[in-house]
């Protein structure tokens, strides 16, 4: 709420080749003895999370897992085959939490974790299993940090969302861990929830492998869904928590898309991707938790970076914590491939 | 749950082809056949050519699959969604694209195959191809069955999140740094599977269902993995084709 930023000059590896240098570092995620930087990441992200029922489904999203394990074979240096392997992350990650079930990892690039949450809710909504944990978590590295670069697609300081002059992203590394639990079993176990998931919509452009479809339409049918399952309309929202990158194309597809959608009705629009940036296949899971958060408290925070507004964005979008009021909270997110998704939050219930 | 198979594609070491025009199927761990796009499509696409190995064996499965549900030719966009499980993911298109990062300091990144190590993104190609706007991602799980997909395509048609869907895996033969004591076999195979009956193309109707402990029937078969589903599946199409003929 103090609009501060983690973005700051890259030191994890060499960028003095590239044209960019900026990106928002977990501090201090450090190896002892080798291994992946995700060991340690996974320990902040997983200490103090749970117990989660052992008899819970996960599902795990993350778009590159142990990247770093790749880039050290790449240059040479000796690792097992299973280190570059999915399958023995989701089962580390399974055993870590003490559940049954060996999991899946849902891979749709910057909705990674938005699909994920969708599925959840979607199989405790269809009576498929009573509680989820959904595991979503992304590195940043030179892997990645490279191929940005390369696409002219990182901005050149710290990223500026919805303003005019923005030029990009920035990339940043996180996690988040939510357990979805029916009502039921809330009911049953007289416990309270952070928020609920009420609705939720995926859907495709078809139009782009790299830049989202200008007229926004993938991300007006996923919200369009995500609204149908909730059973509300524009009317209900609190507040927007957008993808919101910071890239030309991305900001400008969201506004037109919301405009689509909401017409002339205002509803406050955020991101905080210019606080942490872009946390790519965690970025859904993160901004649910800041979302279900902000609902609870009624404010919304600060787009950070943002100072003059890109046209559509005025008074919608602010550099200053906004109060929202309403019952509901809409978070979205789109990505290579042409893939959008959406979710409709609603605030706890108290057991 | 339950849906009807309106049609398979398949890539494997044993060739290509898809239901209705196909010398056999075997997923063994043979070379996969080198794919031309103006072999898969009913018409040329240039930009297949361009395309990374993993993507190209994952929209050639597709291709053949549509193609074989007679859905490959379209004018307004349709909401199908592509779900695809894979072991190794485009873990071959990483290690190329890695290599050109590390000489020089990244000055020489090839930003073209950046943009393909993202194992969703054949989806992506798929769905710019042929109009598909539902929902599309990747599985990977810790099974090396590569079944996930049609669990969760099922799951997607029964809770009518779109009309008609595509599942399937793909997985190039895995690299050298990946090889484990038992690979996956390499190659693709996609099912197109929706609610909708075709009373004039039986073959197209052949049920598939997932039982409460999440094991695949293909009509009263239980299959255990694809090998098993696609020989049933012919099978099953065979007999179709040889009743209506008798």
């Amino acid at each position: 709420m103090a609009g501060d930023s983690a973005i700051r000059p890259v030191t994890r590896f060499a960028v003095s080749r590239l044209n960019r240098g900026m990106a928002a570092c977990m501090e201090g995620l450090e190896l002892e003895g080798g291994g992946s930087l995700l060991g340690p990441l996974l320990d902040r992200l997983l200490t103090g999370f749970g117990p989660a029922p052992a008899e819970s489904l996960l599902i795990m999203a993350t778009t590159k897992g142990a990247i770093d394990n790749l880039e050290r074979v790449t240059r040479g240096i000796s690792i097992g085959p299973k280190d570059l392997q999915f399958g023995e992350l989701i089962l580390g990650v399974a055993r870590r939490l003490g559940l049954a079930d060996g999991g899946i990892n849902i891979n749709a690039a910057c909705v990674s974790s938005t699909m994920a949450l969708a599925r959840g809710a979607a199989l405790i909504a269809h009576g498929r299993a009573e509680t989820v944990v959904v595991c979503c978590f992304d590195m940043m590295s030179e892997f990645v940090f490279s191929g940005f670069s390369a696409l002219q697609g990182i901005s050149r300081g710290a990223c500026r969302p919805f303003d005019r002059n923005r030029d990009g992203l920035t990339l940043g590394e996180g996690g988040a861990a939510l357990l979805l639990v029916s009502e039921g079993r809330l009911r049953r176990e007289g416990r309270s929830s952070l928020g609920t998931i009420l609705g939720w919509g995926a859907a495709n452009d078809a139009t782009h492998i790299t830049a989202p479809a200008r007229d926004g339409s993938g991300l007006v049918q996923a919200v369009k869904q995500a609204m149908k399952t909730a059973g509300v309309d524009g009317g209900a929202f609190a507040a927007i928590n957008a993808h919101g990158t910071g890239t030309v194309y991305n900001d400008l597809m969201e506004l037109t898309a919301f405009r689509t959608l909401f017409g002339d009705h205002s509803i406050p629009i955020h991101t905080v991707k210019g606080a942490i940036g872009h946390t790519l296949g965690a970025a859904g899971g993160i901004e649910t938790a800041v979302g279900l958060r902000s609902l609870a408290e009624g404010v919304i925070p600060p787009t950070v970076g943002f100072c003059n507004p890109e046209q559509g964005a005025e008074g919608l979008v602010s550099a200053t914590p906004t109060v929202i009021t309403g019952e509901a909270l809409l978070t979205t997110n789109s990505g290579f491939g042409g893939v959008n998704a959406a979710l409709v939050l609603g605030k706890g219930k108290t057991g | 749950m339950k849906a009807l198979i309106h049609g398979i594609g398949w890539v494997a070491s044993s060739g290509f082809g898809r239901g209705g025009d196909h010398s056999g199927f075997s997923l063994g761990h043979g070379a996969l056949p080198r794919l031309r796009g103006r072999v898969i499509f009913a018409e040329p696409l240039k930009r297949f050519e361009r395309l990374d190995d993993f993507s190209r064996l994952g929209f050639s499965g597709i291709a053949l699959a549509l193609r074989d549900a007679g859905l490959d030719q379209w004018r307004a966009k349709r909401n199908i969604g592509t779900i695809a499980s894979t072991r190794y993911g485009c873990l071959t298109t990483d290690l190329a694209y890695f290599d050109t990062v590390i000489q020089d300091g990244g000055v020489f990144a090839r930003p073209n195959l950046f943009a393909y190590t993202l194992s969703s993104c054949f989806l992506g190609e798929a769905a710019i191809c042929f109009g598909l706007i539902g929902a599309s991602f990747v599985i990977n799980e810790y099974d090396s069955k590569r079944m996930g997909a049609i669990r969760y395509a099922l799951d997607s048609l029964d809770w009518e999140e779109c009309e008609t869907i595509i599942a399937g895996f793909c997985d190039l033969p895995a690299p050298e740094q990946a090889l484990e004591a038992e690979p996956v076999a390499p190659g693709t195979v996609f099912l197109v599977m929706g609610n909708g009956s075709d009373p004039s193309h039986p073959t197209r109707d052949i049920e598939v269902t997932m039982a409460a402990d999440g094991a695949i029937i293909i009509g009263t078969m239980p299959v255990a993995d694809w090998p098993e589903l696609v020989q049933v599946y012919l099978a099953m199409r065979d007999s179709i084709i040889s009743e209506n003929m008798s």
